[in-house]
Protein backbone atom coordinates (compact mmCIF):
# COMPACT_ATOMS: atom_id res chain seq x y z
CA UNK A 1 0.00 0.00 0.00
CA UNK A 2 2.92 2.28 0.81
CA UNK A 3 4.18 1.88 -2.73
CA UNK A 4 0.88 3.16 -4.13
CA UNK A 5 0.84 6.20 -1.90
CA UNK A 6 4.47 6.99 -2.61
CA UNK A 7 4.03 6.46 -6.34
CA UNK A 8 0.92 8.61 -6.34
CA UNK A 9 2.68 11.44 -4.53
CA UNK A 10 5.62 11.26 -6.94
CA UNK A 11 3.45 11.35 -10.04
CA UNK A 12 1.42 14.21 -8.58
CA UNK A 13 4.54 16.27 -7.97
CA UNK A 14 5.93 15.41 -11.41
CA UNK A 15 2.66 16.27 -13.15
CA UNK A 16 2.37 19.55 -11.23
CA UNK A 17 5.82 20.54 -12.39
CA UNK A 18 5.14 19.55 -16.01
CA UNK A 19 1.89 21.54 -16.03
CA UNK A 20 3.68 24.60 -14.59
CA UNK A 21 6.39 24.28 -17.24
CA UNK A 22 3.73 23.86 -19.95
CA UNK A 23 5.78 20.84 -20.96
CA UNK A 24 5.38 18.71 -24.08
CA UNK A 25 6.33 15.03 -23.96
CA UNK A 26 5.39 11.59 -22.65
CA UNK A 27 5.35 10.63 -18.96
CA UNK A 28 5.61 6.88 -19.02
CA UNK A 29 6.05 3.78 -16.91
CA UNK A 30 4.79 0.23 -16.84
CA UNK A 31 1.19 1.25 -16.16
CA UNK A 32 1.12 3.26 -19.40
CA UNK A 33 1.86 6.73 -20.71
CA UNK A 34 0.43 10.22 -20.49
CA UNK A 35 1.19 12.53 -23.42
CA UNK A 36 1.26 16.23 -22.67
CA UNK A 37 1.30 19.17 -25.07
CA UNK A 38 1.85 22.62 -23.55
CA UNK A 39 1.06 21.17 -20.14
CA UNK A 40 -2.35 19.69 -21.10
CA UNK A 41 -3.15 16.00 -21.54
CA UNK A 42 -3.56 15.16 -25.24
CA UNK A 43 -3.28 11.37 -25.22
CA UNK A 44 -3.06 8.49 -22.78
CA UNK A 45 -2.46 4.81 -23.23
CA UNK A 46 -2.43 1.82 -20.96
CA UNK A 47 -1.76 -1.84 -21.78
CA UNK A 48 -5.07 -2.79 -20.10
CA UNK A 49 -7.22 -0.29 -22.02
CA UNK A 50 -8.52 -0.77 -25.59
CA UNK A 51 -7.06 1.97 -27.78
CA UNK A 52 -8.98 4.16 -30.23
CA UNK A 53 -8.16 1.92 -33.19
CA UNK A 54 -9.47 -1.19 -31.50
CA UNK A 55 -12.63 0.58 -30.28
CA UNK A 56 -13.39 1.75 -33.81
CA UNK A 57 -12.57 -1.49 -35.61
CA UNK A 58 -13.92 -3.99 -33.02
CA UNK A 59 -17.29 -2.26 -33.27
CA UNK A 60 -17.19 -2.33 -37.06
CA UNK A 61 -17.29 1.47 -37.24
CA UNK A 62 -14.06 1.49 -39.26
CA UNK A 63 -12.54 -1.20 -41.42
CA UNK A 64 -9.07 -2.36 -40.50
CA UNK A 65 -7.90 -0.90 -43.83
CA UNK A 66 -9.28 2.60 -43.13
CA UNK A 67 -7.64 2.61 -39.74
CA UNK A 68 -4.27 1.42 -41.02
CA UNK A 69 -4.39 3.92 -43.86
CA UNK A 70 -4.80 6.77 -41.34
CA UNK A 71 -2.01 5.42 -39.14
CA UNK A 72 0.39 4.92 -42.04
CA UNK A 73 -0.31 8.21 -43.78
CA UNK A 74 -1.10 10.47 -40.81
CA UNK A 75 1.13 8.88 -38.17
CA UNK A 76 4.50 10.24 -39.32
CA UNK A 77 3.11 13.80 -39.05
CA UNK A 78 1.36 13.05 -35.73
CA UNK A 79 -2.08 13.51 -37.21
CA UNK A 80 -3.61 10.06 -37.75
CA UNK A 81 -6.76 11.13 -35.87
CA UNK A 82 -7.51 14.27 -37.86
CA UNK A 83 -6.81 12.42 -41.11
CA UNK A 84 -9.76 10.14 -40.34
CA UNK A 85 -12.00 13.21 -40.27
CA UNK A 86 -10.45 14.82 -43.36
CA UNK A 87 -10.96 11.62 -45.34
CA UNK A 88 -14.61 11.52 -44.24
CA UNK A 89 -14.14 8.23 -42.35
CA UNK A 90 -15.41 9.74 -39.08
CA UNK A 91 -17.21 12.91 -38.03
CA UNK A 92 -15.30 15.34 -35.85
CA UNK A 93 -17.75 14.48 -33.04
CA UNK A 94 -17.09 10.75 -33.33
CA UNK A 95 -13.35 11.31 -33.23
CA UNK A 96 -13.66 13.50 -30.14
CA UNK A 97 -16.05 11.20 -28.27
CA UNK A 98 -14.04 8.05 -29.01
CA UNK A 99 -10.68 9.66 -28.28
CA UNK A 100 -11.81 11.33 -25.03
CA UNK A 101 -13.34 8.08 -23.86
CA UNK A 102 -10.07 6.22 -24.53
CA UNK A 103 -8.00 9.05 -23.02
CA UNK A 104 -9.87 9.19 -19.69
CA UNK A 105 -10.05 5.39 -19.60
CA UNK A 106 -6.27 5.00 -20.02
CA UNK A 107 -5.46 7.94 -17.73
CA UNK A 108 -7.44 6.23 -14.97
CA UNK A 109 -5.33 3.06 -15.16
CA UNK A 110 -2.06 5.01 -15.48
CA UNK A 111 -2.79 7.10 -12.38
CA UNK A 112 -4.57 4.33 -10.47
CA UNK A 113 -2.77 1.12 -11.57
CA UNK A 114 -4.52 -2.23 -11.09
CA UNK A 115 -1.34 -3.75 -9.80
CA UNK A 116 -0.68 -1.80 -6.60
CA UNK A 117 3.01 -2.71 -6.69
CA UNK A 118 3.39 -1.04 -10.07
CA UNK A 119 5.29 2.19 -9.92
CA UNK A 120 3.52 5.28 -11.14
CA UNK A 121 5.01 6.65 -14.38
CA UNK A 122 8.17 8.50 -13.53
CA UNK A 123 10.12 8.88 -16.76
CA UNK A 124 9.47 11.89 -18.95
CA UNK A 125 10.43 11.76 -22.59
CA UNK A 126 10.60 15.46 -23.36
CA UNK A 127 9.33 16.51 -26.75
CA UNK A 128 7.66 13.14 -27.49
CA UNK A 129 4.43 13.43 -29.42
CA UNK A 130 1.93 10.67 -30.09
CA UNK A 131 1.30 9.62 -33.68
CA UNK A 132 -2.47 9.90 -33.20
CA UNK A 133 -2.16 13.67 -32.77
CA UNK A 134 -3.98 15.99 -30.38
CA UNK A 135 -7.79 15.98 -30.57
CA UNK A 136 -9.19 17.82 -27.59
CA UNK A 137 -6.61 18.68 -24.91
CA UNK A 138 -7.77 18.13 -21.33
CA UNK A 139 -6.44 20.04 -18.30
CA UNK A 140 -4.50 17.73 -15.98
CA UNK A 141 -6.57 18.96 -13.01
CA UNK A 142 -9.76 17.74 -14.73
CA UNK A 143 -8.18 14.32 -15.31
CA UNK A 144 -7.23 14.06 -11.64
CA UNK A 145 -10.75 14.99 -10.52
CA UNK A 146 -12.14 12.32 -12.84
CA UNK A 147 -9.75 9.66 -11.53
CA UNK A 148 -10.88 10.45 -7.97
CA UNK A 149 -14.54 10.30 -8.96
CA UNK A 150 -14.07 6.97 -10.74
CA UNK A 151 -12.32 5.47 -7.71
CA UNK A 152 -15.29 6.59 -5.62
CA UNK A 153 -17.79 5.07 -8.07
CA UNK A 154 -16.06 1.68 -7.91
CA UNK A 155 -15.87 1.83 -4.13
CA UNK A 156 -19.54 2.73 -3.79
CA UNK A 157 -20.67 0.10 -6.29
CA UNK A 158 -19.06 -2.79 -4.38
CA UNK A 159 -15.95 -2.28 -2.24
CA UNK A 160 -13.92 -5.25 -3.49
CA UNK A 161 -10.82 -4.24 -5.50
CA UNK A 162 -9.89 -7.94 -5.92
CA UNK A 163 -12.70 -8.13 -8.50
CA UNK A 164 -10.76 -5.80 -10.81
CA UNK A 165 -7.91 -8.27 -11.31
CA UNK A 166 -9.63 -11.63 -10.86
CA UNK A 167 -11.28 -13.85 -13.46
CA UNK A 168 -14.96 -12.95 -13.71
CA UNK A 169 -16.91 -15.98 -12.52
CA UNK A 170 -20.66 -15.88 -13.15
CA UNK A 171 -22.78 -17.22 -10.32
CA UNK A 172 -24.93 -20.09 -11.58
CA UNK A 173 -28.36 -18.60 -11.11
CA UNK A 174 -31.46 -20.73 -10.54
CA UNK A 175 -33.26 -18.31 -12.85
CA UNK A 176 -31.83 -16.36 -15.81
CA UNK A 177 -30.40 -12.91 -15.05
CA UNK A 178 -33.05 -10.20 -14.74
CA UNK A 179 -34.17 -8.79 -18.04
CA UNK A 180 -32.70 -5.39 -17.19
CA UNK A 181 -29.24 -6.94 -16.84
CA UNK A 182 -29.49 -9.06 -19.99
CA UNK A 183 -30.31 -6.07 -22.15
CA UNK A 184 -27.90 -3.54 -20.62
CA UNK A 185 -24.20 -3.15 -21.49
CA UNK A 186 -23.35 -5.10 -18.36
CA UNK A 187 -25.27 -7.97 -19.95
CA UNK A 188 -22.58 -8.16 -22.64
CA UNK A 189 -19.95 -8.24 -19.90
CA UNK A 190 -21.80 -11.01 -18.07
CA UNK A 191 -22.16 -12.96 -21.31
CA UNK A 192 -18.39 -12.64 -21.90
CA UNK A 193 -17.57 -13.81 -18.36
CA UNK A 194 -16.12 -17.29 -18.80
CA UNK A 195 -14.49 -17.75 -15.40
CA UNK A 196 -11.05 -17.20 -16.96
CA UNK A 197 -10.91 -13.65 -18.30
CA UNK A 198 -10.43 -10.70 -15.98
CA UNK A 199 -12.54 -7.51 -16.37
CA UNK A 200 -9.90 -5.74 -18.44
CA UNK A 201 -9.48 -8.80 -20.68
CA UNK A 202 -13.24 -8.78 -21.24
CA UNK A 203 -13.05 -5.05 -22.02
CA UNK A 204 -10.30 -5.82 -24.53
CA UNK A 205 -12.34 -8.55 -26.19
CA UNK A 206 -15.41 -6.29 -26.45
CA UNK A 207 -13.54 -3.09 -27.43
CA UNK A 208 -15.30 -1.51 -24.48
CA UNK A 209 -14.15 1.01 -21.87
CA UNK A 210 -12.05 -0.83 -19.28
CA UNK A 211 -13.28 1.38 -16.44
CA UNK A 212 -16.93 0.89 -17.43
CA UNK A 213 -16.28 -2.85 -17.47
CA UNK A 214 -14.75 -2.76 -13.96
CA UNK A 215 -17.81 -0.86 -12.79
CA UNK A 216 -20.14 -3.37 -14.48
CA UNK A 217 -18.36 -6.26 -12.78
CA UNK A 218 -18.54 -4.57 -9.37
CA UNK A 219 -22.26 -3.96 -9.86
CA UNK A 220 -22.84 -7.50 -11.09
CA UNK A 221 -21.05 -8.75 -7.96
CA UNK A 222 -23.20 -6.49 -5.78
CA UNK A 223 -26.27 -7.98 -7.48
CA UNK A 224 -24.98 -11.49 -6.76
CA UNK A 225 -24.54 -12.36 -10.45
CA UNK A 226 -20.74 -12.58 -10.28
CA UNK A 227 -18.74 -14.33 -7.57
CA UNK A 228 -16.87 -12.05 -5.17
CA UNK A 229 -13.31 -13.34 -4.53
CA UNK A 230 -12.11 -13.62 -0.95
CA UNK A 231 -10.30 -10.48 0.28
CA UNK A 232 -6.59 -10.52 -0.48
CA UNK A 233 -6.90 -13.09 -3.29
CA UNK A 234 -3.84 -12.57 -5.50
CA UNK A 235 -4.47 -12.13 -9.21
CA UNK A 236 -3.50 -15.23 -11.23
CA UNK A 237 -1.22 -13.19 -13.47
CA UNK A 238 -0.96 -9.68 -14.72
CA UNK A 239 -3.92 -8.76 -16.87
CA UNK A 240 -3.13 -8.18 -20.51
CA UNK A 241 -5.45 -6.75 -23.11
CA UNK A 242 -6.91 -9.22 -25.56
CA UNK A 243 -6.80 -6.53 -28.25
CA UNK A 244 -4.14 -6.92 -30.90
CA UNK A 245 -1.38 -4.35 -30.74
CA UNK A 246 -2.09 -1.37 -32.96
CA UNK A 247 0.27 -0.71 -35.81
CA UNK A 248 2.41 2.31 -35.15
CA UNK A 249 4.69 4.19 -37.51
CA UNK A 250 8.32 3.15 -37.49
CA UNK A 251 9.50 6.36 -35.85
CA UNK A 252 7.04 6.29 -32.93
CA UNK A 253 8.50 5.49 -29.50
CA UNK A 254 7.59 1.83 -29.03
CA UNK A 255 7.30 2.17 -25.30
CA UNK A 256 5.09 -0.84 -24.71
CA UNK A 257 7.16 -3.10 -26.91
CA UNK A 258 10.28 -2.16 -24.97
CA UNK A 259 8.45 -2.73 -21.70
CA UNK A 260 7.23 -6.15 -22.81
CA UNK A 261 10.79 -7.11 -23.75
CA UNK A 262 12.04 -5.93 -20.37
CA UNK A 263 9.24 -7.80 -18.58
CA UNK A 264 10.13 -10.95 -20.51
CA UNK A 265 13.83 -10.58 -19.65
CA UNK A 266 13.03 -10.03 -16.00
CA UNK A 267 10.82 -13.11 -15.98
CA UNK A 268 13.71 -15.34 -17.14
CA UNK B 1 -21.04 21.23 -37.13
CA UNK B 2 -17.48 21.07 -35.79
CA UNK B 3 -17.49 18.44 -33.08
CA UNK B 4 -18.46 18.87 -29.45
CA UNK B 5 -18.02 22.65 -29.38
CA UNK B 6 -20.09 23.15 -32.53
CA UNK B 7 -22.84 20.91 -31.17
CA UNK B 8 -23.01 22.83 -27.89
CA UNK B 9 -22.95 26.22 -29.62
CA UNK B 10 -25.90 25.14 -31.74
CA UNK B 11 -27.67 23.77 -28.66
CA UNK B 12 -27.44 27.22 -27.04
CA UNK B 13 -29.32 28.62 -30.05
CA UNK B 14 -32.40 26.55 -29.10
CA UNK B 15 -35.01 29.05 -27.83
CA UNK B 16 -34.89 29.23 -24.04
CA UNK B 17 -31.56 27.40 -23.66
CA UNK B 18 -29.61 28.48 -20.58
CA UNK B 19 -26.93 25.84 -20.61
CA UNK B 20 -25.83 22.81 -22.60
CA UNK B 21 -23.35 20.04 -21.98
CA UNK B 22 -22.24 16.65 -23.25
CA UNK B 23 -21.97 14.21 -20.38
CA UNK B 24 -20.72 10.64 -20.02
CA UNK B 25 -23.36 8.76 -18.04
CA UNK B 26 -21.01 5.98 -16.91
CA UNK B 27 -18.91 8.29 -14.77
CA UNK B 28 -20.64 11.69 -14.78
CA UNK B 29 -17.75 13.28 -16.66
CA UNK B 30 -18.52 16.52 -18.51
CA UNK B 31 -16.95 16.35 -21.98
CA UNK B 32 -17.91 19.92 -22.84
CA UNK B 33 -20.22 22.62 -21.51
CA UNK B 34 -21.45 26.09 -22.52
CA UNK B 35 -23.76 28.63 -20.90
CA UNK B 36 -24.85 28.26 -17.29
CA UNK B 37 -25.23 25.07 -15.31
CA UNK B 38 -28.15 24.55 -12.95
CA UNK B 39 -26.92 25.61 -9.47
CA UNK B 40 -24.19 27.54 -11.29
CA UNK B 41 -22.01 24.46 -11.63
CA UNK B 42 -21.91 22.32 -14.77
CA UNK B 43 -19.77 19.56 -13.31
CA UNK B 44 -21.85 18.90 -10.21
CA UNK B 45 -25.15 18.98 -12.07
CA UNK B 46 -23.71 16.78 -14.85
CA UNK B 47 -22.70 14.13 -12.32
CA UNK B 48 -26.22 14.10 -10.87
CA UNK B 49 -27.86 14.13 -14.29
CA UNK B 50 -25.62 11.23 -15.31
CA UNK B 51 -26.94 9.11 -12.47
CA UNK B 52 -30.50 9.64 -13.70
CA UNK B 53 -29.47 8.97 -17.29
CA UNK B 54 -27.81 5.71 -16.31
CA UNK B 55 -30.79 4.48 -14.30
CA UNK B 56 -33.10 5.17 -17.23
CA UNK B 57 -30.90 3.56 -19.86
CA UNK B 58 -30.33 0.43 -17.79
CA UNK B 59 -33.95 0.10 -16.70
CA UNK B 60 -35.31 -3.02 -18.34
CA UNK B 61 -38.85 -1.81 -17.81
CA UNK B 62 -38.28 1.03 -20.29
CA UNK B 63 -36.47 -0.95 -22.93
CA UNK B 64 -37.37 -4.60 -22.43
CA UNK B 65 -40.29 -6.72 -23.41
CA UNK B 66 -38.96 -7.62 -26.79
CA UNK B 67 -41.97 -6.11 -28.56
CA UNK B 68 -41.32 -4.38 -31.86
CA UNK B 69 -42.02 -0.92 -30.49
CA UNK B 70 -39.44 -1.26 -27.70
CA UNK B 71 -35.85 -0.21 -28.06
CA UNK B 72 -33.15 1.85 -26.42
CA UNK B 73 -34.12 4.92 -24.41
CA UNK B 74 -33.70 7.99 -26.64
CA UNK B 75 -34.48 10.95 -24.42
CA UNK B 76 -35.47 11.99 -20.92
CA UNK B 77 -37.67 14.96 -20.11
CA UNK B 78 -37.67 16.50 -16.66
CA UNK B 79 -40.09 19.37 -16.18
CA UNK B 80 -39.67 21.66 -13.21
CA UNK B 81 -41.88 24.65 -12.44
CA UNK B 82 -39.55 27.12 -14.11
CA UNK B 83 -37.37 24.97 -16.34
CA UNK B 84 -36.96 21.96 -18.57
CA UNK B 85 -34.06 19.56 -18.29
CA UNK B 86 -33.78 17.58 -21.51
CA UNK B 87 -31.47 14.64 -22.14
CA UNK B 88 -30.83 13.21 -25.58
CA UNK B 89 -28.71 10.05 -25.78
CA UNK B 90 -26.02 10.10 -28.47
CA UNK B 91 -26.02 6.81 -30.37
CA UNK B 92 -22.60 5.69 -31.66
CA UNK B 93 -21.63 2.42 -33.27
CA UNK B 94 -18.47 2.24 -31.13
CA UNK B 95 -18.54 1.97 -27.34
CA UNK B 96 -19.66 5.20 -25.67
CA UNK B 97 -22.14 6.40 -23.06
CA UNK B 98 -22.84 10.06 -23.79
CA UNK B 99 -25.90 12.27 -23.68
CA UNK B 100 -26.61 15.85 -24.67
CA UNK B 101 -28.04 17.75 -21.72
CA UNK B 102 -29.84 21.06 -22.28
CA UNK B 103 -31.30 23.18 -19.51
CA UNK B 104 -34.03 25.56 -20.70
CA UNK B 105 -36.09 28.40 -19.30
CA UNK B 106 -39.65 27.09 -19.36
CA UNK B 107 -41.25 30.45 -20.12
CA UNK B 108 -39.15 30.87 -23.28
CA UNK B 109 -38.78 27.28 -24.44
CA UNK B 110 -41.03 25.16 -26.62
CA UNK B 111 -40.69 21.54 -25.58
CA UNK B 112 -41.40 20.03 -29.00
CA UNK B 113 -39.04 22.40 -30.80
CA UNK B 114 -36.27 21.79 -28.26
CA UNK B 115 -36.58 17.99 -28.52
CA UNK B 116 -36.62 18.12 -32.30
CA UNK B 117 -33.50 20.28 -32.40
CA UNK B 118 -31.68 18.11 -29.88
CA UNK B 119 -32.43 14.96 -31.86
CA UNK B 120 -30.97 16.61 -34.94
CA UNK B 121 -27.88 17.81 -33.04
CA UNK B 122 -27.20 14.42 -31.44
CA UNK B 123 -27.50 12.75 -34.84
CA UNK B 124 -25.30 15.19 -36.74
CA UNK B 125 -22.61 15.13 -34.04
CA UNK B 126 -21.80 11.55 -34.96
CA UNK B 127 -22.63 11.55 -38.69
CA UNK B 128 -19.66 11.58 -41.02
Amino acid sequence: MTAVVTGGAVVTATLDRLVRERATGALHGRAGALYLADGALVHAESPVVPDVGWRLTASGRLSRESWEEAVTEGGPDHRAGSLLVERGRLSRGELELCHLSALFDAAYFVLSPLDGSQRAPDRFLRGARHWFGPVRPVPVAAVRREVRRRRGLLERAWPCPELDVSPVVPVPAPAPAPRAVRRSPSGAVLAAADGVRTPTQIAGALGRSAFATLLDVRRLAAAGLVRTPAPGTPPPRRARPAAPAARVPADAPEIFLLQRIRDALEAL
Amino acid sequence: MTGIDGCLTEAMAIPGARGASLVDWTSGLTLGAVGDGPDGDHEASAAEAAELARLAVENGGFTGGGARHDGPVEELIVTARGSYHLFRYVATSFDSSVFLYVWLDRTEANLAVALFRMKDLATRLVSA
